[in-house]
């Protein structure tokens, strides 16, 4: 029996879709043993139907694990209700985890990359998006040693972020909002999916980045060197 | 069922009757304009001949050269290109012995290549003037997206 500790961070438009379709994965895996464990400081709000998948407000990570654990009986959930930041971190990400990160902003993907550099093993795959396109990025660890760059090595916006954490933006930041399309969230909740069922299920790491762009229905996935 | 013909005897016969072999006993029709050895490599073929199929494996394309002037001389019909690719734009151009800040220059507005942007060849950073060669792929950075929730 396998036995795996999964975190999803962020429980928006990617979160929420990615959220019920790794549930049901692994509530039907008679081979795994799972915990999965739900973190975000946001609140489900009316005008997030649109994009985002929920049955009710309050609380994103305490609706979400209420609704998972109704559908999915078998799983072992728990929730954290706030976002990630450097004093929480510890507590929230722990050796041998696999992360899913699904986040709006490029200060948490530092923090939690630069966190995951002191961990022994530790599988980090974390998905973005731009209106049309967006990218997933999978870092590894194991036994102390990088198998795939993190998330910062190639992407100097992220290493040096000029964006803040949700809770350092003032009520008007929080208010104001980029336009997002439904379906670019689904494609990297989904690609999201697929490389955790290559890395975590299949054992091989195919890529450490994989882009697409819905426009012009196409996705290239890289390998890169370690730095 | 037993092959019937085999490389040797095929090539003691000349062109005409090998032609004549294919249109009359095996049905094989577009050879009459056709190389001996492309002749008798097609009758083994349609022979289930496993003398043809182990010369037809291992012949792999490795996509490196693209068949532009197909009317050319012998030797002159090819032209190597190089995978190129942004983020998940990506294309096969001809740069070889060009460098990687040509290149971006010159494909910035096809691939949508930042100006700041930093190029891979084969998986590792290279400086601007890094000349690309046959085999390579270059990859110029897109940053990552940043929304998702």
């Amino acid at each position: 029996m396998k036995k795996i500790s999964i975190k999803i961070i962020g429980l928006g438009g990617v979160g929420s879709v990615l959220c019920g379709r790794i549930a049901r994965f692994l509530n039907y895996a008679k081979d795994i043993d799972s915990t999965l464990t739900l973190v975000d400081g946001d609140t489900y709000e009316t005008k997030n139907y649109e994009r985002q998948e929920f049955t009710q407000m309050g609380n994103k990570a305490e609706i979400k694990a209420g609704d998972i654990e109704d559908q999915f009986p078998r799983l072992n959930l728990d929730f954290f209700p706030s976002y990630i930041n450097d004093a929480n971190i510890t507590n929230v990400i722990l050796n041998g985890d696999i992360v899913f990160l699904c986040v709006d902003n490029h200060k948490t993907r530092m923090i939690t990359s630069n966190y995951c550099k002191n961990l022994n093993n530790v599988t980090l795959i974390s998905g973005g998006n731009e209106f049309t396109d967006g990218n997933v990025q999978l870092y590894v660890r194991e036994g102390g040693k990088d198998l795939t760059p993190d998330l910062c090595a190639y992407h100097p916006e992220i290493a040096d972020p000029v964006d803040k954490l949700p809770e350092e933006m003032s009520c008007e930041e929080l208010a104001q909002s980029d336009p997002q399309l439904y379906f670019v969230n689904v494609w990297v909740a989904t690609l999201m999916c697929g490389v955790f069922y290559n890395v975590v299920i299949s054992n091989k790491i195919e890529a450490s980045e994989i882009y697409f762009d819905m426009k012009q229905m196409s996705v290239i996935a890289q390998s890169r060197a370690l730095k | 069922m037993a092959n019937e013909y085999t490389r040797e005897n095929l090539e003691g016969m000349n062109l005409k009757e090998l032609r004549r072999l294919c249109v009359d006993n095996l049905g094989l029709p577009g050879l009459t304009k056709k190389r001996k050895d492309v002749v008798i490599d097609a009758i083994l073929l349609a022979d289930g001949n496993p003398d043809v199929s182990d010369k037809l494996e291992g012949i792999a394309f490795d996509g490196h050269s693209v068949m532009t002037k197909p009317s050319a001389a012998f030797g002159q019909k090819t032209t190597t290109t190089i995978r190129v690719s942004c983020g998940a734009s990506t294309g096969a151009f001809p740069v070889e012995g060009k460098s990687v800040a040509e290149v971006g220059e010159f494909l910035r507005e096809v691939l949508n290549v930042d100006k700041l942007s930093t190029g891979l060849v084969n998986g590792k950073e290279v400086s601007g003037d890094y000349e690309l060669k046959v085999g390579d792929s270059l990859e110029f950075m897109k940053p990552s997206g940043r929304k998702g929730c």
